[in-house]
């Protein structure tokens, strides 16, 4: 399974698509405390993959290793078959590794556009003076975003003026923007109501549909049922083990959650 | 996505509501300073000479350049008390060593008024990005510490003697204008084409309306406050200098409480102290307008000790009426 993975993705594809991602025998520790104990999970390229996991169980120490916020005590990632280390968030996203925070990252007083630019603006002009490209920004992040919704907001709107699931479409689109390969999310539909989700989760299906990877943290087991291919289960530090969405059922998962019943320790 | 609809309408609608509300926030200022000067012309013959004119222009430039620093300042979530102080440094700095130095005292004066107070600006800076000190605080204590300092240095005594042609400066006039008002509106310019044309001006916009969330997009937040606060004392110092030029002195107790009516300006003009809004333009009619209303007292023979009364009056007046339009609302994250 492992020598298929490490030779899925390409480098150097000409056009972006999903990137396998292997972590073998991550160790993380705040001190005392173990975080993750010899954790190792596969991500395959064009798939969503779900982690799941009761609070404390290391998910979001996982995920934050995985997209450059903390670094591994031991272990090692191989992304799109080459290993990485990643220092920072910069340099996991440099290697097409975007992440979606769970504030969202955004800057409400800052218009739809500047958001979607943040950090990567354009400029016209002479390059010393790094005038803003307002109108191209602009005009392309209307594109970016009418892929993903019907009625797109405003360009020169702030967006503390929108609504939580257009904020979150704004997220992600960015996210997905820059010839991102693997996209990470961190409980994406936390804050939002029933008819925000189901957008939501509309537009993180229409990714893989573009063969993007994407790994999505959810306490919502439903949702995970809808959305993943692949869940992978964590509890108190250690990988318990992964199914396949569409052949195990909600009663498995939860078990292997909290460890209630024998016999479905994992495959791992 | 046939769910998203309703809630993109509702999302839609609330913006254009408050873009609306945004353009009475952005221009309502101005309106009622044209409406000032409107009722000034109507009501006081003499307001409208050329004389008073290039009066208020003159004396209201200098507070002016320093509330384009201020601008900055207040945008990225901060402020700087220490300006005042700062712009006396640089007015005892630069006419101290126009007096003093024998060969090219002016150039000297001025590089050495602009070095003291670049020093002043990167302490500041460092304090307040780098070592999280929060700016009330720590300009307060570079305020203090300068005027100090500057106490200690001069025993609180004026000299004179700085040579003639200097006060040109400050006193001359080019086309007319008075020199100091040509300078602030080149500064004016130059600030407002960097706030608001430029990356730097958009990071201060980002950083002060959300500085973790900017970070995390690779804006490096530390670095745009460090470069902020030394554009402030920038700004001080070059105050500073059309002060030697007003006054053909080294005047300790120069620029005293300027922070505050800096401040004052800025706040009228439609920025918020919470950081992320405010506009160059707002700042310039915020200035203009206490300017105004300080010159109408005068002109209608108010006592001048009623002037502070009606700057703080103006500036809760003009909070207040904010707030009940919605600025007060922040983002709730």
């Amino acid at each position: 399974m492992t020598a298929e993975i490490s030779g899925a993705g390409k480098r150097g594809d000409p056009a972006p698509s999903g990137a396998a991602l292997r972590a073998a025998s991550i160790n993380k520790s705040y001190g005392a405390v173990v975080a993750l104990h010899d954790v190792s999970m596969n991500l395959l390229p064009g798939e969503i993959t779900g982690l799941v996991g009761d609070n404390g169980a290391g998910k979001s120490t996982l995920v934050k290793i995985i997209s450059g916020v903390l670094r591994r005590d031991a272990g090692h990632i191989e992304f799109d078959g080459a290993p990485v280390n990643f220092g920072s968030p910069a340099e996991a996203r440099a290697s097409g590794i975007e992440t979606v925070y769970q504030d969202l990252a955004l800057v409400g007083n800052l218009t739809v556009w500047a958001n979607l630019y943040l950090g990567r603006e354009l400029t016209v002009g002479p390059r010393y003076l790094n005038i803003l490209d307002k109108q191209r920004m602009s005009s392309n992040t209307h594109e970016m975003l009418k892929q993903f919704q019907i009625n797109v907001p405003p360009m020169e709107a702030p967006v503390e003026t929108l609504s939580g699931g257009q904020r979150q479409v704004i997220s992600i689109a960015r996210a997905a923007a820059w010839g991102s390969r693997l996209i990470v999310m961190d409980e994406p539909t936390a804050a939002l109501g029933v008819a925000e989700t189901r957008a939501v989760e509309e537009v993180i299906l229409s990714l893989r549909q573009r063969g993007l990877s994407l790994l999505v943290i959810s306490h919502n087991l439903d949702q995970i049922f809808r959305i993943t291919d692949r869940i992978w289960v964590l509890r108190r530090g250690r990988m318990i083990g992964q199914r396949v969405t569409k052949e195990t059922l909600p009663d498995e998962i939860v078990s292997m959650i909290t460890g209630a019943s024998a016999g479905v320790s994992g495959t791992h | 996505m046939r769910i998203d609809s309703p809630a993109g309408k509702i999302g839609s609608r609330g913006s254009r509501i408050r873009i609306g509300r945004g353009l009475l926030r952005r221009y309502g200022m101005t309106l009622v300073f044209l409406a000032l000067v409107a009722f000034m012309l109507a009501t006081k013959s003499q307001f409208g000479t050329y004389q008073n004119i290039s009066n208020v222009l003159a004396q209201n430039s200098i507070i002016g350049i320093i509330a384009c620093g201020m601008t900055f300042a207040i945008i990225v979530g901060g402020f700087d008390l220490s300006v005042g102080a700062v712009a006396a440094l640089s007015s005892v700095v630069g006419a101290t060593l126009m007096i003093d130095m024998d060969v090219l005292s002016i150039p000297i004066g001025i590089a050495g008024a602009l070095l003291a107070c670049l020093f002043v600006g990167v302490v500041n800076g460092l304090l307040i990005a780098y070592l999280g000190v929060n700016p009330f605080v720590s300009t307060l204590g570079t305020m203090t510490v300068v005027r100090g300092l500057i106490y200690v240095a001069t025993n609180a005594t004026p000299r004179f003697g700085v040579p003639y042609g200097f006060t040109t400066l400050g006193l001359g006039k080019l086309l007319g204008i008075p020199i100091p008002a040509i300078i602030f509106m080149i500064v004016a310019l130059l600030l407002g084409f960097v706030l608001h044309k430029t990356r730097f001006g958009h990071y201060i916009y980002a950083v002060g309306g959300n500085a973790v969330a900017a970070s995390e997009m690779g804006v490096n937040a530390r670095r745009v406050r460090f470069a902020v606060y030394v554009l402030v004392s920038g700004c001080a110092a070059l105050a500073g200098i059309i002060l030697i030029g007003q006054t053909a002195s080294a005047t300790p107790q120069a620029a005293l409480g300027y922070e505050l009516t800096a401040i004052a300006a800025v706040i009228v003009g439609g920025a918020a102290l919470g950081g992320g809004s405010g506009r160059m333009w707002g700042t310039i009619v915020g200035v203009f307008l206490l300017g105004v209303i300080a010159n109408a007292l005068n002109l209608f023979g108010v006592s001048p000790f009623w002037q502070p009364v009606a700057t703080g009056l103006i500036l809760i007046v003009a909070v207040a009426l904010d707030g009940y339009s919605g600025r007060g609302e922040f983002v709730s994250r």
